[in-house]
C-alpha cells in the first residue's frame, strides 16, 4: 500500500511550508521519504526530491548521509522518545556536529553545543549539557531535539509535529524558540502538523494532505478565508473556537480516512464529502489538479467554489484595507 | 547510594545464609553415612565414634552449623577425607584450572554472541540472521557432555587437529612456574611460547563444549533486544543526523539493547565457573567440577558445603558487579540524586 502518492511541491529558501492533515494521512511518511529514512520493509518506490540541483533519491547512501543533518534536518514529533536515553544530550549534539565537520575539535564542538542549547533557551546550558534525557522535562527535551537539528545550520528543516506531545504553554514557548532560530538562520521549514492554528501563525503556505495526496495548496490567508477543497473546509470547521461554543458541539468529519491499501477509483474524500458524496464524477474520476488563485486544489468543484468565494474574499480584503 | 548499598549487602547476606543452610540440611538428610564410608564396613563402633569426633559430626546440629560458617569466614574450610587434605588447599590447587576453562569459554561465547548478533541484526542481514537462528535453536537443545564427545570424535580422533582428553598440557610438557595458576598467563609470564600455544590448544575443545549453550542463549537474547531497539524512534533521529547504519547500530542500538545481555552474562559466568562438572570429566580436566562430583557421591561434607557457599558468594559477587555496571551503561539506573527536574 502507498502512504504517499503523487505529492509534488516546492519549498523556496527561507520559506515556511505547513503540511496539515489528520492522523494517517501520510504526513510523517512524507517527511521520512524526503530523508530516505523509511524503515524496511517500507520503501520509496518512485519519485524525485530535488535539493537545489540534486535529486536526493538518486544519491548514494553515503552522499545521502551527508545531506541528512547538514542540509536537511529533522525535528521529531515526540521528544520523550526522540533522544538516546543512555547518552548525554551534549554528546548527542556533538555527534551531529562532528559527523559533518570532523575537523572541529571535541572542545570546540562542546562549546558550540552549549551555544546551541542557549539558542533554544535551555537555562544553565553549560551544566545541562551533561544531563541525560531522563533528567529533562518534555519541553526541555524538545528544545534539545531542535538544537540537534540546528547543529549544522541546515538550510531546510523538517519539523514533524514538533509540539504535539507538549502541553499548551510549552507548545507556545517551543514554537517561539523554533521560529526565532529559523528566522535568524534564514532556514526553510516544512512544518508537519494537524494543528491549523500553528500553521496560521507560522507558515507562508499550507498544503492539506488527505489519503497520501496534497488535496489543496494555498496561502494561509486564502485557506482560512475560503477553503476550496471540502476537506480543508471540514478541517477548519473542526478547530475548537470559544466564540462558537453556543452553536453546539464541535463539528467532526464523519467517517474515517480510506484504507490506503484499498483506495476508491475517484476522489478519495468522496465517501465523506458533504458536496460530492454519491456524485458520479466524484465517485468514478480522480479529480485533476486545478490551479486556483495562488494555489491548487484537487476537487471537481474547485473552480465553482473559487468563484462562489470571490465576493467573500473581496469583502475580507476590503476589511483588511480599512 | 548508601541505602542502596546497605540493601544490596543485606540481600547478599541473606542469599548466602540461605544457600549455606540448605546445603547444610540437605547433606544431613540424605541417606547414607559418610562415617561408614571412611571407616569401612568392618569398623568397630568405637572406631566409628572416633571418626565422628574427628569430623565434628558428633556435635549438636546448631554447633556444627556455627562451626561451618565460622570456619568458612576464618578460612578453615574443614578437612576433605576423599582428597586427603584441607578443603582450602584442595580447592586452591584445582580452582585455577576451572577458572581458566570457564573464562575462556565465557570469552568465546560472549564475543561470538556479540559479533553474530550485531551482524544478524545489521540491516536485517537475512543470511547471517538465518544462520544465527538455526545455530542458537540447535545450541539451546544440545547437552554439553554430548557436544564434548562429538567434538572429541571429530577434531581429535578423525581430524587430529586438537589434543585429546589429556588435561591442560601434554604429559611431556613441563608446566610454567605457577604465578596465577592460569596456564596461559603463567606461560606468557615465563616467556614459554610452546606451553602457551599448547595450553590454548587444550582449552579450545572443552571451552567450545562448555561455551556453546551460553553462546546460543546470549545470541538469541541480544538479537531480540537489538531488533527491538533498532525500531525505537530515537534511532530515526540519530539517522536523521547523518550517522551511518553501522555507527548507529554500534553506538546507539547496542548500548540500549545491552542491559539484559549484561545481566545474563553475569549469571552465565558464575554458572560456568561452578558448573563445568561433566565437561571436566570428559576432558580429564583437573578442575573443581570432578572433585565436587566425587565428594557428593562420598558425602564429603566439608567439600560440598564449602563449594556451595563459595558458589553463593560468587553469584552474589557477580550480580553485584553487574548492578554496578548497569549504572555505568544506563544512566537511568543510577541514583536520582543528580536529578534536577
Amino acid at each position: 500500500m502507498r502512504a504517499v502518492r503523487g505529492v509534488s511541491f516546492e519549498v523556496r529558501r527561507g520559506e515556511k511550508v505547513g503540511i496539515v492533515g489528520e492522523s494517517g494521512s501520510g504526513k510523517s511518511a512524507l517527511a521520512l521519504s524526503i530523508l530516505r529514512l523509511i524503515a524496511p520493509p517500507g520503501e520509496v518506490v518512485g519519485g524525485q526530491v530535488w535539493l537545489n540541483d540534486r535529486d536526493l533519491m538518486r544519491l548514494r547512501e553515503r552522499e545521502m548521509a551527508h545531506v541528512r543533518g547538514s542540509e536537511i534536518a529533522l525535528i521529531f514529533q515526540d521528544p520523550m522518545t526522540a533522544l538516546d536515553p543512555v547518552m548525554t544530550i551534549g554528546a548527542q549534539i556533538v555527534e551531529s556536529i562532528r559527523k559533518h565537520r570532523p575537523d572541529v575539535s571535541r572542545k570546540e564542538a562542546r562549546d558550540r553545543a552549549i551555544e546551541l542549547l542557549r539558542d533554544v533557551e535551555v537555562p544553565l546550558a553549560e551544566r545541562r549539557i551533561d544531563d541525560y534525557p531522563h533528567q529533562l522535562s518534555g519541553g526541555m527535551r524538545q528544545r534539545v531535539v531542535i538544537a540537534i537539528a540546528l547543529a549544522n545550520d541546515p538550510p531546510l528543516l523538517i519539523a514533524d509535529e514538533p509540539t504535539t506531545a507538549l502541553d499548551v504553554t510549552t507548545q507556545a514557548q517551543v514554537l517561539d524558540v523554533l521560529e526565532r532560530a529559523v528566522e535568524e538562520r534564514g532556514a526553510a521549514v516544512i512544518l508537519i502538523t494537524h494543528n491549523l492554528g500553528i500553521v496560521a501563525d507560522f507558515c507562508d503556505s499550507v498544503k492539506v494532505m488527505y489519503a497520501g495526496r496534497l488535496v489543496e495548496q494555498a496561502t494561509p490567508t486564502d485557506l482560512f478565508r475560503s477553503p476550496i477543497h471540502p476537506y480543508s473546509e471540514a478541517l477548519l470547521r473542526s478547530i475548537p473556537d470559544p466564540a462558537r461554543l453556543e452553536q453546539g458541539p464541535l463539528p467532526t468529519i464523519p467517517g474515517a480516512p480510506p484504507s490506503l491499501a484499498n483506495l476508491p477509483a475517484g476522489c478519495a474524500f468522496e465517501p465523506r464529502c458533504p458536496l460530492g458524496r454519491g456524485v458520479a464524477i466524484c465517485k468514478n474520476t480522480a479529480p485533476p489538479v486545478i490551479p486556483i488563485g495562488q494555489g491548487v486544489a484537487e476537487c471537481h468543484f474547485a473552480e465553482e467554489r473559487w468563484a462562489d468565494n470571490e465576493t467573500m474574499r473581496k469583502e475580507a480584503a476590503a476589511d483588511d484595507r480599512s | 547510594m548508601i541505602s542502596f548499598l546497605r540493601m544490596r549487602l543485606a540481600g547478599a547476606l541473606a542469599t548466602i545464609f540461605g544457600a549455606s543452610l540448605i546445603s547444610f540440611i540437605l547433606l544431613r538428610v540424605l541417606p547414607g553415612d559418610p562415617v561408614r564410608l571412611i571407616a569401612g564396613p568392618l569398623a568397630s563402633e568405637q572406631a566409628l565414634e572416633g571418626v565422628r569426633r574427628q569430623l565434628g559430626i558428633d556435635l549438636p546440629l546448631p554447633v556444627q552449623y556455627a562451626r561451618y560458617i565460622g570456619g568458612f569466614v576464618t578460612g578453615d574450610w574443614g578437612f576433605s577425607f576423599t582428597a586427603g587434605g584441607p578443603v582450602r588447599e584442595v580447592f586452591a590447587s584445582r580452582i585455577a584450572a576451572t577458572a581458566e576453562l570457564a573464562l575462556f569459554a565465557f570469552v568465546i561465547a560472549f564475543t561470538a554472541a556479540l559479533i553474530l548478533a550485531l551482524l544478524a541484526t545489521y540491516r536485517r542481514n537475512r543470511i547471517i540472521d538465518g544462520f544465527v537462528r538455526v545455530i542458537s535453536t540447535f545450541g539451546l537443545g544440545t547437552p554439553q557432555f554430548w557436544l564434548a564427545m562429538i567434538l572429541l570424535i571429530v577434531f581429535f580422533e578423525q581430524l587430529n587437529l586438537f589434543p585429546g582428553p589429556s588435561g591442560r598440557l601434554d604429559a611431556s610438557t613441563l608446566a610454567p612456574p605457577r604465578v596465577t595458576g592460569l596456564l596461559t598467563v603463567d606461560s606468557l609470564l615465563a616467556g614459554r611460547w610452546d606451553a602457551f600455544s599448547q595450553a590454548i590448544e587444550h582449552l579450545i575443545l572443552p571451552a567450545l563444549s562448555l561455551g556453546f549453550v551460553p553462546f546460543a542463549f546470549l545470541v538469541r537474547l541480544l538479537r531480540a533486544n537489538l531488533l527491538e531497539m533498532s525500531r525505537e524512534p530515537f534511532i530515526v533521529v540519530v539517522r536523521s543526523k547523518g550517522i551511518g547504519y553501522w555507527a548507529t547500530h554500534t553506538r546507539h542500538v547496542l548500548p540500549n539493547a545491552f542491559l539484559p545481555t549484561l545481566t545474563a552474562s553475569g549469571l552465565i559466568l558464575a554458572e560456568l565457573l561452578t558448573g563445568s562438572v561433566l565437561v571436566e570429566k570428559v576432558f580429564a580436566w583437573p578442575g573443581i567440577g570432578a572433585l565436587v562430583v566425587d565428594s557428593i557421591l562420598r558425602q564429603d561434607y566439608a567439600v560440598v558445603q564449602s563449594f556451595i557457599l563459595l558458589t553463593a558468594v560468587l553469584y552474589v559477587g557477580v550480580s553485584f558487579l553487574v548492578d554496578m555496571l548497569y549504572g555505568v551503561i544506563d544512566p537511568r539506573t543510577r541514583n536520582p540524586v543528580s536529578q534536577r527536574g
